[in-house]
């Protein structure tokens, strides 16, 4: 099999084919989880707003999050939402609170607790930052859960069982035999051109699947839609925050582990797939939105955006949020592409049911007999509970915090990722990640670029952006990869360059000081190359 | 299709949803709450963080309070305020590494660029290290 797409829903594909016995090639352009997995709020959750459409999708959505909570349970963490309500929302208290009373039936699915409703003055208590004027709030549960860990734990877990998986490595052709598709042909980072045949090959490429589609000739119709998020490197709160938009629209300020997300937009989206661009007015249209709710939510000092565009199915007329968020799986045997299918749409939540649902197809196709069992089996680290933080601590002598924030991303794993590395030296202080995991994580994770270590150990994640940390890891990736001293400075440019253009969008106030800092420390880095 | 069927449905929770405030007297539900999210380490800020708190998590993680005062516990002086007033729900786990005498955090604040508060921020973190 080939699976074309390394975002969650391809790695969830590759890791249910491979569980069933079948040999399995995963082929991402970019890096595990680098486009609309890692662009999303961070949350499995129920889909509260699909009440409204279709009470089946919440179903669904809840019984396949409650499953992903299972397999992941040391990468997820709860999500508490306070609800507030002010007077002249879109729906009152009373129809708001009749909605998470409806949810509160699928809540235990997921293993969620039900809501509970606030008074003003409690709402107040639990939360002094909320404006004054609401006039009650119902809280609501969800997770959390980095995206990047779990695509890449099922990318391990696929590797785990015989797959073989290439990042950066772009599908440049599909190789047919008449009607059918029988294999792909794929360039590696180092120039070359590789041929794979296949029995089936599988589109999981999200909003790119229109791109494959035309290789095989065949129409793969997507509404793609932009969404980007405001990220803050720290708590702003302990709870999580909705807003009403201006267009009345729901909007979230996630308090993940130590960062908040403030998003998300939705809009048809007609640009380049692979250079999104974040506007200011964009972020001017969330801020607005919760300096209602949160009036001092502009003190607070941004640190990036993301932006990533939702593989949303096509629907004429309907405005982009009130799409479905459904998922469709298409067997292209009747468009004279037999073999190849795309799975579409959905949504992280889901990403599990579609990969079986994906699986369960193809095998059908093939007479293969073997079931899923990805509903029921662990991702790797999460077969039991990590060790407590004291004992690891004292073993390993690093400090509790940058354990704890290891055991998120590591789960059962971290002493062998701590062993491996065999420095106890912390390399990223704000996170805190240390130099044991980033070495780990090179050799075992196929990080071959400094973005890709942001994303699998959370480097240049904090507060200063990589200001004081990332010459240092361009020293630790590139020893481990054989770089020169050209190539460790040529990396550790490029990711500050892509950082820019994630951060300028939201620099202002605070920002410029850091923006300073950041300029200052990597002056050589960029007056070499005049970037900015 | 399935949108009628959906409206329908919540038309009539909606209903039996009014019936039941009718009948039912509201209570008290923070206390429950709290208690609920206790072990996940979800807990309101304390007014005094709350109050100050954009000026608490302003770091830039520049190093200079370091320079000027040294560590703080077992950890150094600007991971106080970059790394340890970020991570509320699990500080309890961590509050060992901030076990020690403070510095001089008026001497570090003093130097900062952006006017962080350190001796604010120590306080803070320790109380919800120790919640």
């Amino acid at each position: 099999m080939v699976v074309v797409g390394g975002g969650v829903t391809g790695a969830g594909v590759a890791r249910d084919l491979s569980l069933r016995g079948l040999s399995v090639l995963l082929l991402e352009k970019g890096d595990w989880g680098a486009g609309t997995s890692g662009s999303s709020s961070w949350m499995i959750h129920g889909g509260l707003r699909y009440l409204e459409y279709d009470w089946d999708t919440t179903r669904l959505s809840n019984v396949d999050s409650g499953r992903i909570v299972t397999i992941a349970r040391n990468f997820v963490s709860r999500v508490l939402f306070i609800v507030p309500v002010l007077p002249h929302d879109l729906n009152n208290i009373e129809r708001v609170e009749t909605a998470l009373e409806v949810y509160d039936g699928y809540q235990p699915l997921k293993h969620s607790h039900p809501h509970r409703r606030l008074t003003p003055e409690e709402a107040l208590r639990a939360e002094p930052g909320l404006s004054p004027d609401i006039v009650g709030a119902m809280t609501m549960e969800e997770w959390g859960v980095d995206p990047h860990r779990l695509t890449f734990a099922n990318v391990q877990d696929a590797i785990g069982h015989g797959a073989r998986a290439l990042n950066h490595t772009r599908v440049t052709e599909l190789v047919r035999d008449g009607r059918r598709v029988i294999g792909v042909r794929y360039r590696t980072p180092d120039g070359a051109t590789t041929e794979a045949r296949a029995r089936a090959v599988v589109n999981a490429t999200g909003p790119w699947s229109s791109q494959i589609g035309a290789m095989a000739g065949v129409p793969i119709e997507l509404r793609p839609a932009k969404g980007i998020h405001i990220v803050y490197a720290h708590r702003i709160s302990n709870f999580s925050i909705s807003a009403e938009s201006i267009d009345g629209r729901d909007l979230l300020m996630v308090a993940h582990a130590g960062f908040t997300l403030l998003g998300t937009t939705d809009d048809d989206f007609y640009g380049d797939l692979d250079s999104v661009d974040v506007l200011e007015d964009e972020v001017d249209y969330l801020l607005q939105a919760f300096e209602r709710v949160f009036p001092r939510i502009r003190d607070y000092r941004p640190v990036r955006t993301t932006a990533g565009v939702r593989p949303t199915l096509f629907k004429w007329r309907p405005n982009e949020d009130r799409l479905s968020r459904r998922h469709e799986l298409i067997d292209h045997a009747a468009q004279g592409a037999d073999g190849l299918f795309t799975i579409a749409g959905g949504k992280l939540s889901m990403y599990r049911l579609m990969a079986e649902e994906t699986s369960d197809a193809v095998c059908r196709r093939l007479g293969h007999q073997a079931r899923s069992t990805t509903a029921t089996r662990p991702l790797p680290g999460n077969e039991s509970d990590p060790a407590p933080v004291a004992e690891i601590t004292a073993r390993c002598e690093i400090p509790a915090l940058a354990v704890i924030k290891l055991q998120s991303r590591q789960g059962t794993n971290v002493e062998k990722v701590l062993d491996e590395g065999g420095t106890s030296r912390l390399l990223c202080r704000c996170e805190p990640v240390t130099e044991a995991e980033l070495v780990y994580a090179t050799r075992h994770e196929q990080v071959r670029t400094l973005a890709d270590a942001f994303r699998r150990v959370g480097v240049a994640a904090g507060p200063c952006a990589g200001a004081a940390c990332i010459l240092r890891a361009a020293e630790v990736v590139g020893k481990e990869l054989g770089w020169s001293a050209t190539q460790r400075f040529d990396a550790a440019r490029e990711f500050v360059r892509g950082a820019w253009l994630g951060r300028a969008p939201v620099l202002g106030h605070a920002g410029w000081a850091q923006e300073e800092l950041a300029q200052g420390s990597l002056r050589p880095l960029l007056r070499t190359n005049g970037a900015r | 299709m399935a949108r009628a069927d959906s409206l329908v449905k919540l038309a009539w929770a909606y209903g039996i949803h009014l019936a039941r405030r009718t009948v039912r007297r509201p209570r008290a539900q923070l206390d429950a709450l709290l208690e609920t999210y206790a072990p996940d380490g979800i807990r309101p800020l304390d007014a005094a963080t709350r109050e100050r708190h954009p000026r608490l998590v302003s770091c830039i993680n520049c190093g200079l309070c370091a320079l000027a005062a040294g560590r703080a516990g077992r950890t150094r002086l600007p991971d106080l305020a970059s790394s340890y007033m970020r991570l509320y729900s699990r500080l309890a786990d961590a509050s060992g590494d901030l076990a020690g005498d403070d510095p001089d955090l008026v001497a570090a604040s003093a130097v900062c660029p952006v006017g962080l508060p350190l001796d604010e921020v120590a306080a803070a973190v320790r109380r919800m290290a120790t919640r």
